[in-house]
C-alpha cells in the first residue's frame, strides 16, 4: 500500500466516523431506537484483538511490523533476530493480533500494543501484501541490531553466565508450549522442546505426560474465534512424536488431550493455546 | 603478563604465523612447486597428491592443500576403483574442481573417451540406466548441467526402516529423462522410485561442513524437527553433508555412495577410516585471480586460500562484525594507484573483490517467501543480507541445519525453458506435482499444490514444508566447479547472482553484480 492509499483509507475512516456520528445523533432523537454502543476508547490498557492483514514499514534500519484494522494502525514490533520474543508475522497471510494498548507515542505511525501476541493464520491470503516505504519521520533508534550483521551476538541472547545463575530443576516439572492460533509446532519452539528433552534425559524421566489443549479468543468486535477441535490431539501427538524422534523412550510418554474450550475474556487468551508436558523423573 | 595480554600476544603470533604460511604457499605455487596441470585424475592411476597443488580455472587458479602431507593414491580408497563400474570417489570429486566436478571437465572427459569413462556409468551418469550407452542424449543432464541421477524410494522410509507417511502425493508432470515414468525404474515400478538430478558437492574443507558446535541441538531451530545423530556415537550432527541431508555422517555418506555410485560392496572399517581421514584433511580455495593476481599474500585478505581454511575456526557464526563470514580486512580497499597499468588494473580488481564482499555482507534486500528462512522468526519478508543465511565463518554455509527453499527447484522461481511457437528447446528437467494433505496447514508460501523439479528434503521427510528445500553449499572453490545450485541451473556466477536478483527483487546495480561475482570467484 502506498502512503497515499493509506491516507485515503484514513480519510475514508474519518468520513465514515463523521457519518456515523450524524446517524447516532439522528437516531438518538428517535424515542424507539436502542442506544448506540459506546465506541471503545483506545486508552492505555484497552484490549485490542482482531484479524487483519499485517503491514511492514521499511525504515532506514530495521522494518516495523504493523497491522491495520478499522482504519487504525497498530504497532506490533520490529524485526530483530531469532532470539527475540516478538516474531513478526507473514505477508501473504492474515494475522490474529491480540494485544493491549500502551500509553505513549506512536511508533512507526502505529498505536503501540504491548503486550502483544501475533498469530500468522495458516491459510494464504494474497491481499496481505503491503510494504510501506521508509520515511524519515519513522525511526526506530531502539533497534537492538541492524538489518544486517550484528555487533557480535544475538539481540536478546542472555548474557554469558545467565543460564548458570538459574537454580537447577529437580523433581516433577511442567513445561508449557504456547502456539499460534490453529497452528502446530514451529521453528521457534525448538528452545522449549530442547528444555523438555534435556530435563527428561538428564533425570532419566520414567514418565512424561503430554497434554494438548485448544483455545478461543475474544475479538474486539465481540465475536469469538475458536481453534479447531482436532488441534489438542494433533498438538499432543506431534510433541510426543518429536520427543521420541529426539531419542526419548516411546514407552515413557503418555499422550492426552482436552477439546474443552474455556470462555475467552480477551485478556491473554493466547496462553490457553498450549501443550503441557509434565516430566516425572 | 595479564591473561588478556597473553591472549592478544598469542593471537598476534598466530596471525603472523598464518600470514607467513600463506605467503609461503603462494610463493611455492607461483614457483610451480607441487603444481599439477589441470587434468583428469583417473581412478586407480596411482601417483601422489602433493601437500600443495594448484589447478587453473577460468577465473585463475585453485589451491589444494593436503594438510597431513602428500597422499599416495594407491591404497587410498578415495582414488581406488572399488566396484564393477570402475569409478572411485575421485571420479566425481576431482582435485582440480575443488573436489567437485565442473561441467567443463565432464565435457572434456566425454570428448576424450567418447563417453566410455566410468563417469558416464549407466547407474547414475545417464539420465536413466535403460538408455543407450555412449549416446550423448542418454547423458544430457550430466553433459549440459553436470547432474548425477539420485534415485530415492517413494514413499520415504526412516533410517531405522520405519514407514513415513508423506504429507503429500506426488505425480510426474514432465519426464524428459524417461526415468520417472519407466516401468523398470520409475514411480510405478515394482520398487517405486523418484529420480532427481543433482550436482556433486565438494569433498574439501569438510571440517567446517561437519562441525556441529554452534546452532545444533536436539531439535532443528528452523522447524523443530529432531536433529539426526551419528549412528555410531549418538552425537548430534549438523546435517549439512548432502543436498537433502539424508546421510548424517561422512561414514554413512561414504558407504551409501560406494554402494550406489560405485556399485561396490560397503567398505570395511579400516578402509572407511582411511577414506574419511583423507577427506577431512584436504582444503581447497582459489589462490589466484586472473585480474587481481595472487589472492594469498602477506597482509592480504585473511580468508583466502586453503591454508586459511586449514587453521580457521569451525562452528563460528560469522554474520556479525566481530567474526566476519569471510574476513578480508582493509588492505584491498582504496589501493593507491602508481600509474603503472598492470599494477593499477590489479588494484582495481582487488577493490572490486572488496566491494563485492561488502555487497555480500552489508547490502540489504527483502528476503520473501523463502521456506525455513522467513519462517524461523524473522518474519516475511525480512530485510537482511546474503550473510544472514550464508553465515558460517570461512565457508558461507548455514551454521545450523541448513535446508531452505529459495526457489531454485520450486516453481514459479526455478529456471524453466520458455515454451512458445518460436523455439524448439524443450525442458531438460523433470517436473513433479505435489499435492499437500488438505487436512493439514498449507505450505505458507506455495499453498497445497506445488510444482517442482526436485522435491529436495521432502523426499526424505515427506513433509509439505520441506518441498524444494535444499541444504546450502559452501562457497569455497566456486570458480573451479560451475555450474551452480543443486540442479546446475546457474551456468556461471553471474547467472547465480542474477537468479538472486530476480528472485528477491534486489535491484542490484550492474556494478554491484560485477563486484559480487568478482568476490565469489575469489573464494
Amino acid at each position: 500500500m502506498t502512503p497515499e492509499r493509506f491516507f485515503e483509507i484514513r480519510c475514508l475512516a474519518l468520513v465514515a466516523s463523521i457519518a456515523l456520528g450524524v446517524v447516532v445523533r439522528v437516531t438518538a432523537q428517535t424515542p424507539t431506537a436502542q442506544p448506540p454502543p459506546e465506541p471503545r476508547a483506545l486508552t492505555a490498557g484497552t484490549h485490542r484483538s482482531f484479524v487483519d492483514c499485517p503491514v511492514v514499514r521499511d525504515t532506514n534500519t530495521v522494518p516495523c511490523w504493523l497491522a491495520e484494522h478499522d482504519g487504525e494502525l497498530y504497532y506490533l514490533g520490529i524485526q530483530t533476530d531469532i532470539s527475540a520474543d516478538f516474531h513478526p508475522p507473514y505477508l501473504g497471510h492474515r494475522a490474529l493480533v491480540e494485544g493491549v494498548v500502551k500509553d505513549g507515542a506512536r511508533i512507526c505511525g502505529g498505536i503501540v500494543l504491548d503486550p502483544v501476541n501475533v498469530s500468522t493464520l495458516p491459510e494464504i491470503d494474497g491481499t496481505c501484501n503491503t510494504i510501506l516505504p521508509a520515511e524519515d519521520r519513522y525511526q526506530v533508534p531502539f533497534a537492538p541490531r541492524p538489518p544486517g550483521p550484528s555487533a557480535g551476538r544475538l539481540a536478546f541472547a542472555p548474557p554469558p553466565g545467565a543460564a548458570s545463575a538459574k537454580p537447577a530443576l529437580t523433581g516433577p516439572q511442567e513445561f508449557t508450549i504456547e502456539y499460534d492460533f490453529d497452528t502446530p509446532i514451529m521453528g521457534r519452539h525448538s528452545g522449549v522442546l530442547t528444555r523438555i528433552y534435556d530435563y527428561a534425559a538428564q533425570t532419566h524421566a520414567r514418565h512424561l505426560l503430554v497434554t494438548g489443549y485448544r483455545g478461543a479468543t475474544l475479538l474486539s468486535d465481540g465475536s469469538v474465534m475458536t481453534e479447531r477441535e482436532t488441534m489438542p490431539e494433533a498438538r499432543a501427538k506431534e510433541v510426543a512424536t518429536l520427543l521420541i524422534g529426539a531419542g526419548l523412550p516411546r514407552g515413557a510418554i503418555e499422550v492426552g488431550w482436552s477439546t474443552d474450550v474455556a470462555p475467552p475474556d480477551g485478556d491473554g487468551d493466547w496462553h490457553v493455546r498450549r501443550t503441557v508436558v509434565r516430566v516425572e523423573p | 603478563m595479564p591473561c588478556s595480554a597473553l591472549a592478544r600476544r598469542r593471537r598476534a603470533t598466530l596471525a603472523v604465523g598464518l600470514v607467513g604460511a600463506a605467503a609461503a604457499f603462494a610463493a611455492r605455487i607461483a614457483l610451480g612447486a607441487g603444481d599439477a596441470a589441470r587434468g583428469w585424475w583417473a581412478p586407480g592411476q596411482g601417483g601422489t597428491l602433493p601437500a600443495e597443488s594448484s589447478y587453473p580455472n577460468p577465473s585463475g587458479r585453485l589451491g589444494v592443500l593436503s594438510a597431513s602431507g602428500p597422499v599416495e593414491a594407491t591404497g587410498q580408497p578415495f582414488f581406488t576403483p572399488l566396484g564393477k563400474n570402475g569409478r572411485a570417489c575421485v571420479t566425481c570429486h576431482q582435485p582440480s574442481d575443488a573436489f567437485s566436478l565442473s561441467v567443463d571437465t565432464i565435457r572434456a572427459r566425454w570428448d576424450a573417451t567418447g563417453g566410455g569413462d566410468p563417469l558416464f556409468a549407466a547407474i547414475d551418469g545417464a539420465n536413466c540406466p535403460n538408455l543407450a550407452v555412449a549416446d550423448p542424449k542418454s547423458h544430457s543432464l550430466l553433459l549440459s548441467r553436470g547432474l548425477i541421477r539420485v534415485f530415492l524410494p517413494w514413499p520415504p522410509r526412516a533410517r531405522d526402516g520405519g514407514a513415513i507417511e508423506p504429507e503429500f502425493t506426488i505425480e510426474v508432470v514432465r519426464d524428459p529423462t524417461g526415468c520417472n515414468t519407466s516401468p523398470e525404474y520409475g514411480l510405478t515400478s515394482a520398487h517405486p522410485t523418484i529420480s532427481v538430478f543433482r550436482r556433486p558437492r565438494p569433498v574439501a574443507n569438510l571440517r567446517y561442513v561437519t562441525a556441529a558446535e554452534f546452532g545444533v541441538g536436539p531439535f532443528n531451530a528452523k522447524d523443530s524437527q529432531p536433529t539426526a545423530r551419528d549412528p555410531d556415537t549418538g552425537r548430534l550432527v549438523n546435517m549439512q553433508l548432502m543436498a537433502d541431508a539424508r546421510e548424517p555422517t561422512l561414514a554413512t555418506q561414504a558407504q551409501s555412495a560406494v554402494v550406489t555410485h560405485l556399485e561396490a560392496k560397503p567398505l570395511g572399517a579400516a578402509a572407511l577410516q582411511k577414506l574419511i581421514g583423507f577427506e577431512t584433511q584436504v582444503f581447497a580455495a582459489q589462490i589466484d585471480d586472473v585480474r587481481a593476481g595472487a589472492l594469498v599474500e602477506p597482509n592480504g585478505p585473511a580468508a583466502f586460500g586453503p591454508h586459511a581454511l586449514s587453521v580457521g575456526r569451525t562452528s563460528v557464526l560469522g554474520n556479525n562484525t566481530t567474526n566476519y563470514v569471510f574476513p578480508i580486512g582493509d588492505a584491498w580497499r582504496q589501493i593507491t594507484r602508481t600509474g603503472e597499468a598492470a599494477h593499477d588494473a590489479r588494484s582495481a580488481a582487488r577493490e572490486a573483490i572488496a566491494r563485492g564482499h561488502d555487497v555480500f555482507f552489508f547490502r540489504t534486500f527483502w528476503i520473501k517467501d523463502a521456506m525455513h528462512i522467513n519462517t524461523v522468526g524473522l518474519g516475511n519478508p525480512a530485510k537482511r543480507t546474503c550473510a544472514t543465511c550464508h553465515g558460517m565463518h570461512m565457508t558461507g554455509m548455514d551454521t545450523a541445519n541448513g535446508w531452505m527453499d529459495i526457489g531454485t527447484t520450486n516453481l514459479p522461481w526455478a529456471s524453466e525453458t520458455p515454451q512458445n511457437p518460436w523455439t524448439k528447446d524443450k525442458p531438460e528437467m523433470p517436473l513433479f506435482k505435489l499435492t499437500c494433505d488438505k487436512a493439514l496447514a498449507p505450505h505458507p508460501f506455495l499453498g497445497r499444490v506445488i510444482y517442482t523439479q526436485d522435491p529436495g528434503r521432502a523426499l526424505i521427510t515427506g513433509r509439505c514444508n520441506d518441498i524444494g528445500t535444499i541444504v546450502m553449499q559452501q562457497f569455497r572453490g566456486l570458480a573451479a566447479r560451475a555450474p551452480y545450485f543443486s540442479n546446475g541451473s546457474a551456468r556461471d556466477l553471474r547467472e547465480l547472482v542474477d537468479f538472486y536478483d530476480r528472485r528477491f527483487n534486489i535491484q542490484y546495480s550492474e556494478q554491484e553484480k560485477q563486484d559480487l561475482v568478482a568476490f565469489l570467484a575469489a573464494l
